[in-house]
């Protein structure tokens, strides 16, 4: 451990909660936006946010009436922050459901895998996504797939050399920032090594990295 | 040929994809294809018959190429048919998104051309809906699917501007009469060619609905 970890560490623990939240969801709206897969649904931090927001919003309607010049001024900060907040949210959420949208079947694969206590979909995404599905596949059905052959109706076929299901190009470059020291790292297919240290900037393809991006060692920028 | 129907449909799809509006649902091509498609089952399935189940590719190859040309075309077909359905209903969620109500559009249009033929003796049966019923019926169930999933994000308004906020105060036009709304600072009439310094939150959704014009 060299002085800069320690370093680190007491940086983190002095933050406030708040503060850290609002680095994390930046981060998290970040990596969504940049990264080809979706991320983990960061369950706690979004009721935290959203608990905050909440909040803020109900002190802004209780002050309204105050007309202290002192206070409305307060009130102006504070709602620019919850705009900001409520922007954040919004874009994080929208970047999620158009990777959804986009590649719902291998999104499913994926949720069902994942784990039940960090699941990859809030329960309202699954429901979205589901029904979503649901509904398109009974526009197809309606449109032309009834009168397809059976063994044509499927919509996840794997035969004829192409798979129905869609899966998005986990091998995009992207680039990261090195949180904490994560050591070496060989790219798979590939003879490179690459030694990643704190404070770095790297372009590497994703499925090489995502495992540390998920644990927070490095970030997407 | 085989599939040249289902290319039809592709440029369809591609045309669609850089125009701002829907282009009439290609009724007549969905079904040619569909058509197409029964028929190469059905000659795939009366080349098969006389094997009654026994086909061995490597003895009879000619067989087994028209066999194979015409599985290949019917997931072509089906591709080309899936592709553009889904780009229309691509396009119609993205309405959906930005509040635009396809329906009530699609009846004023379907209105002003049925008057129109009307006025020039002309048939009006190309100038209705370019909605299939189906599609009408996607749009009815998305909105209300949309609607439920906004609902569990009241606070954050899902469907709002996704630029970043850089002022909690603008300046707007406005441009059609919108009535009175409510602010924190009290009813504002909004009457037309009045100009506003108002909070952005609360006019978003009428500068969307094209009444307000934000100033810069």
């Amino acid at each position: 451990m060299d002085i800069d970890d320690i370093l680190a560490e007491v940086a983190v623990d002095t933050m406030p909660r708040e503060t850290r939240d609002l680095q994390e969801l930046t981060r998290a709206w970040v990596a969504e936006r940049i990264a080809p897969e979706i991320m983990a649904w960061p369950g706690e931090l979004m009721e935290r946010v959203l608990a905050r927001v909440g909040r803020q919003i109900e002190l802004v309607e209780d002050q309204t009436g105050n007309m202290d010049p002192k206070t409305n001024f307060r009130l102006i900060v504070v709602q620019t922050e919850v705009e900001r907040f409520k922007f954040l949210v919004r874009s994080f959420l929208r970047a999620r459901l158009k990777k959804i949208d986009t590649h719902p079947f291998h999104i499913l694969a994926k949720h069902t895998e994942s784990d039940a206590s960090h699941p990859l979909l809030s329960p309202a995404e699954y429901q979205y996504l589901t029904s979503h599905q649901a509904l398109l596949a009974a526009h197809y059905g309606a449109s032309f797939l009834s009168q397809f052959p059976n063994s044509l109706q499927r919509m996840d076929d794997t035969t004829g050399g192409i798979s129905m299901v869609d899966k998005p190009d986990e091998d995009a470059a992207v680039f990261v920032r090195v949180l904490r020291d994560v050591g070496e790292v060989a790219i798979e297919g590939t003879d490179k090594r690459l030694d990643m240290k704190r404070g770095d900037v790297w372009v590497v393809r994703w499925s090489a990295v995502r495992g540390w991006v998920g644990s927070g060692d490095l970030e997407v920028i | 040929m085989y599939g040249e129907i289902g290319n039809k449909l592709v440029q369809h799809a591609k045309r669609t994809q850089s125009l701002a509006h829907l282009p009439p649902y290609q009724t007549e091509l969905v079904r040619a294809v569909t058509r197409e498609v029964r028929d190469l089952d059905k000659d795939v399935a009366t080349i098969l018959e006389p094997f009654a189940g026994s086909f061995n590719p490597s003895t009879e190859p000619a067989t087994a190429c028209a066999l194979l040309v015409n599985h290949l075309c019917m997931r072509r077909d089906k591709r080309c048919l899936l592709a553009y359905h889904r780009t229309r209903t691509d396009k119609l969620e993205e309405m959906c998104w930005s509040g635009i109500d396809v329906l009530e559009r699609q009846q004023q249009l379907s209105q002003k051309g049925g008057a129109d033929g009307a006025g020039a003796q002309m048939g009006t049966d190309g100038a209705g809906s370019s909605l299939s019923p189906e599609e009408e019926e996607y749009v009815r169930q998305y909105s209300d699917l949309l609607a439920s999933y906004k609902g569990q994000w009241t606070d954050i308004d899902l469907t709002g501007s996704l630029e970043p906020p850089k002022d909690l105060f603008i300046d707007v036009r406005v441009l059609k009469d919108a009535g009175e709304i409510q602010t924190e600072y009290g009813a504002i009439t909004l009457t037309k060619n009045s100009q506003f310094f108002v909070r952005q939150g609360d006019v978003e959704r009428l500068i969307q609905q094209g009444y307000l014009q934000r100033l810069s």
